[in-house]
C-alpha cells in the first residue's frame, strides 16, 4: 500500500479520477490482450487482512471499523475529502430474512467511520440483483432509515446510466463492461458484503457482491448477462476492470446453507476488513471453514489480483483461527462438494 | 392529485422530445415510453406525446427494436414500451408494427428443462428476455404481452407461449419471483412487483383459479406498499381482476408523499403511478378507453 507507506506489495491506491484516465489509456492494450492491470502494478502477492469480534449489531461497530482501518495503515490523512462509495449487498430484501443482506447498521458504522476520518462525502450505492423496485429494497432491508436519519444519498445502480471501460480480466467474451456513471464520482469504491455460502459460486463475499454495481437496465435482472457468461468469470472480470479500494464484510450474522437467499442464519461474530479483496474473501472463507482455494474465482485470483494463501496473508485482529464458525455446507448442492477446509 | 403529477412529468420533457429517468439527465427511451403512456390519458398532451413519440421513432434500429441506448443493442427491454407509447396513433404505424414484427422474431436463450431438483422451472418454455441473447424472465415477458394484445394481436403462438411460461413461472404458495420457482428444492420468495406484472399480463388470459393464490398474496401485501413500482403494479395488476381498492387515490397520494423521504421519484415511477391511477381494470382498460384506439377495442372483448 504505497499511499499508507507501508512495505507490503498490496496495490497502489489510486484515485478513481487517476485509474479512468488511466484504464482509458491502457484500453488499447486490454482490448489486445495484454493485461493492463499487470501493467499498472503487476499482480499483488501479499496483502493484509482484519478481523475484529463483533457479538451483535448493537456492538459498536464504527469504532471496531476505524480499529480495523487504523491495524491496515489507513489514516485521516488517506480518507481526508475522499469521496466514499459504500456498495452494500441488497440482493433481494425480505422482512423476515434479515440475514439476506448486509445489515443497515455496519452500513451506518462505515459511514461514521469514514465521515469521522474526514471523507469528503459518503454515498450508498446498489443494484439489487433480484429487484426492480430498489426503493422497497431499502424499506424492507432497513436502510432506507439508516440513510434518511444520517442524510446519506443513495444511488440506485440498476436504472443508472453507465460508462464502458475495457475488460480487463478477459475471463468472459465481453470486450467491455458497463459500469454506473457513479464511479466517476467517487475515490473510493467500498464492497460492503454479507458472509454468505453461494449455492452457484461456493461462497458469496466482497467479490462477488460486485455484480451489484453493473447497471440492470444494461445487465438484465438478476444480471443475466454475468449469469450466462459465467459467475467466477465475470466476478474477476468486474474486480480487475472496477479495481474496488475496500471491503468490509459482515459476518456478525452470516448464512449458511442455500445460500444466497435461502439460507439459514449463522452467527460468526465478525467484521472482516482489508484492501485486497481476494484476500479479504480468503479470509472469510477461512472463517466459514470453506478452503478458499476450491472457490474457483478465488483460486483464479490467487497471484493476479491478490493473495489467498494463509501465509501470504498477513493477519491483523482477531486470528481466523479463533473466530472459525463453519458454515453448513449443502450437499445437494454441487457448488459445496469438497469446500470444506481440512 | 393528478393534474400536479401530470404537470410534473410533462415539464420534465426535452427540446428532443424525450424524457430522462432523472431532471438533469439525457433523454432515455424507457423514461419517455412511460411518460408518453401516462400522458396520454389526458386530452390536453397531444404534443408533448407526439415529441415523445417522434423520439423513440428516432432511437429505433432498423431491425424494429428499441434498446436502452444506442450503443447498448443487445438490451432490447424498452422495445414493448415503444409499442405501449405509439399505441394506434396512424402516424407512428410503421414504427409500432417494425417493432411489433422484431418482438415476435425475438426471444430468450431456451434450453431443454434438466434437472428439476436444481431449477424447477421448465426452461425450455418461450417468452422475453431483458437482454438478448439471455433466458426468459417474468417482467419482460409480461410487458411484451401486454403490448402485443394492446396493439390488436390478441392471439398468437408467442402470446400463447409466453402466458404458459407466466404461469409455469407462479410460485407455488402464490406469487412470482424474478423467473424462476424452486431452486435445489426450495421455493423461492414472491415479490410484488413481479406478481402486480404477471397479474396484469395474465387477466383476460386465463382462468382466475390458476391464479388465486397471486392475487391473495397480493392483496395481503398492498397494506405495506408504498413504494412507486410495487404499488403502481400492484395496482395495475389486482384492476385487471377487478379487485381495485376503494381507497386507491389516497394510497397513491402516500406514495407520493413519500418522496420527501426518497427524493424525487424517477419519471417513469411518476408514470406508473399516473397510469395506476388512471386504469381502474388494468392497462389494457386505460389503453381501450383511448378515443383512437376505439377501432380496435373489440379485438380486445374477452379482456373486459
Amino acid at each position: 500500500m504505497m499511499e499508507q507507506g507501508s512495505q507490503t506489495t498490496e496495490s497502489p491506491v489510486l484515485s478513481r479520477r487517476d485509474l479512468l484516465k488511466a484504464t482509458l489509456i491502457g484500453g488499447g492494450l486490454a482490448l489486445s490482450g495484454f493485461s493492463f492491470l499487470h501493467w499498472v502494478k503487476g499482480p499483488v502477492l501479499t496483502a493484509s487482512t482484519f478481523i475484529g469480534k463483533a457479538g451483535n449489531y448493537q456492538a459498536d461497530l464504527k469504532h471496531i471499523i476505524l480499529r480495523g482501518l487504523a491495524e491496515l495503515g489507513i489514516t485521516r490523512t488517506i480518507i481526508t475529502g475522499k469521496r466514499i462509495l459504500l456498495k452494500p449487498n441488497l440482493v433481494e430484501p425480505h422482512r423476515s430474512s434479515p440475514h439476506i443482506n448486509t445489515h443497515p447498521l455496519v452500513v451506518r458504522g462505515a459511514i461514521e467511520a469514514f465521515l469521522s476520518l474526514g471523507a469528503g462525502s459518503v454515498l450508498v450505492a446498489e443494484g439489487p440483483g433480484h429487484r426492480h423496485d430498489t426503493l422497497l429494497v431499502l424499506e424492507e432491508s432497513g436502510l432506507g432509515d439508516v440513510l434518511y436519519e444520517d442524510h446519506i444519498p443513495f444511488a440506485d445502480v440498476n436504472m443508472m446510466d453507465g460508462i464502458s471501460l475495457p475488460n480487463l480480466g478477459r475471463q468472459t467474451k465481453l470486450a467491455t463492461l458497463t459500469f454506473p456513471k457513479v464511479i466517476q464520482q467517487v475515490d473510493w469504491i467500498v464492497s460492503m458484503a454479507k458472509m454468505k455460502t453461494h449455492h452457484w459460486a461456493g461462497a458469496t463475499l466482497s467479490m462477488k457482491n460486485l455484480f451489484g454495481m453493473m447497471p440492470g437496465i444494461y445487465y438484465g435482472w438478476p444480471k443475466n448477462v454475468l449469469h450466462q457468461e459465467g459467475i467466477p468469470q465475470s466476478i474477476l472480470d468486474i474486480n480487475a476492470s472496477l479495481q474496488p479500494h475496500f471491503a468490509i464484510i459482515d459476518g456478525i450474522t452470516g448464512m449458511e446453507g442455500d445460500g444466497p437467499i435461502m439460507g439459514t442464519p449463522i452467527n460468526a461474530g465478525v467484521l472482516v476488513m482489508g484492501h485486497n479483496l481476494p484476500a479479504v474473501d480468503a479470509t472469510c472463507c477461512r472463517v466459514m471453514g470453506i478452503d478458499p482455494a476450491r472457490i474457483s474465482y478465488l483460486k483464479k485470483a490467487d497471484q493476479w489480483l491478490g493473495p489467498i494463501q494463509e501465509l501470504a496473508i498477513e493477519q491483523r485482529g482477531e486470528p481466523w483461527r479463533s473466530v472459525q464458525v463453519p458454515f453448513a455446507l449443502d450437499p445437494e448442492i454441487p457448488a459445496h462438494h469438497g469446500l470444506r477446509l481440512t | 392529485m393528478l393534474v400536479p403529477l401530470l404537470n410534473t412529468i410533462r415539464n420534465s420533457q426535452l427540446p428532443n422530445g424525450g424524457f430522462p429517468y432523472q431532471a438533469d439527465e439525457l433523454a432515455r427511451t424507457d423514461s419517455t415510453s412511460w411518460a408518453v403512456l401516462a400522458m396520454s390519458a389526458f386530452e390536453d398532451t397531444e404534443q408533448s406525446c407526439m415529441q415523445g413519440r417522434v423520439y423513440l421513432r428516432s432511437q429505433q434500429s432498423t431491425d424494429g427494436h428499441v434498446s436502452i441506448s444506442q450503443e447498448q443493442h443487445r438490451a432490447s427491454w424498452p422495445t414493448p414500451l415503444a409499442i405501449l407509447a405509439w399505441g394506434m396513433d396512424p402516424q407512428f404505424r410503421q414504427a409500432r408494427d417494425s417493432a411489433i414484427h422484431f418482438l415476435l422474431n425475438f426471444s430468450g436463450h431456451h434450453y431443454p428443462q434438466g434437472d428439476t431438483s436444481i431449477m424447477a422451472h421448465d426452461t425450455s418454455l418461450v417468452g422475453w428476455p431483458w437482454i438478448a441473447d439471455t433466458h426468459s424472465w417474468v417482467i419482460p415477458t409480461a410487458i411484451a404481452i401486454t403490448a402485443l394484445q394492446s396493439s390488436g394481436i390478441t392471439t398468437h403462438p408467442r402470446i400463447a407461449q409466453g402466458l404458459a411460461m407466466l404461469l409455469d413461472r407462479q410460485l407455488p404458495h402464490g406469487g412470482w419471483n424474478s423467473g424462476n420457482t424452486l431452486v435445489f428444492g426450495k421455493e423461492l420468495l414472491p415479490l410484488p412487483e413481479c406478481t402486480g406484472i404477471a397479474l396484469q399480463a395474465l387477466a383476460g388470459n386465463t382462468e382466475r383459479p390458476l391464479v388465486e393464490h397471486s392475487l391473495s398474496y397480493l392483496l395481503d401485501q398492498l397494506p405495506h406498499l408504498r413504494t412507486p413500482i410495487s404499488l403502481g403494479w400492484a395496482l395495475l395488476g389486482l384492476g385487471a381482476w377487478g379487485l381495485r381498492p376503494a381507497q386507491t387515490e389516497s394510497i397513491i397520494r402516500e406514495s407520493l408523499a413519500l418522496q420527501n423521504r426518497h427524493g424525487s421519484y424517477a419519471i417513469p415511477s411518476l408514470a406508473l403511478l399516473l397510469c395506476a391511477a388512471q386504469a381502474p381494470q388494468g392497462l389494457h382498460s386505460f389503453l381501450r378507453t383511448r378515443p383512437l384506439e376505439a377501432t380496435v377495442s373489440t379485438t380486445h372483448g374477452n379482456k373486459s
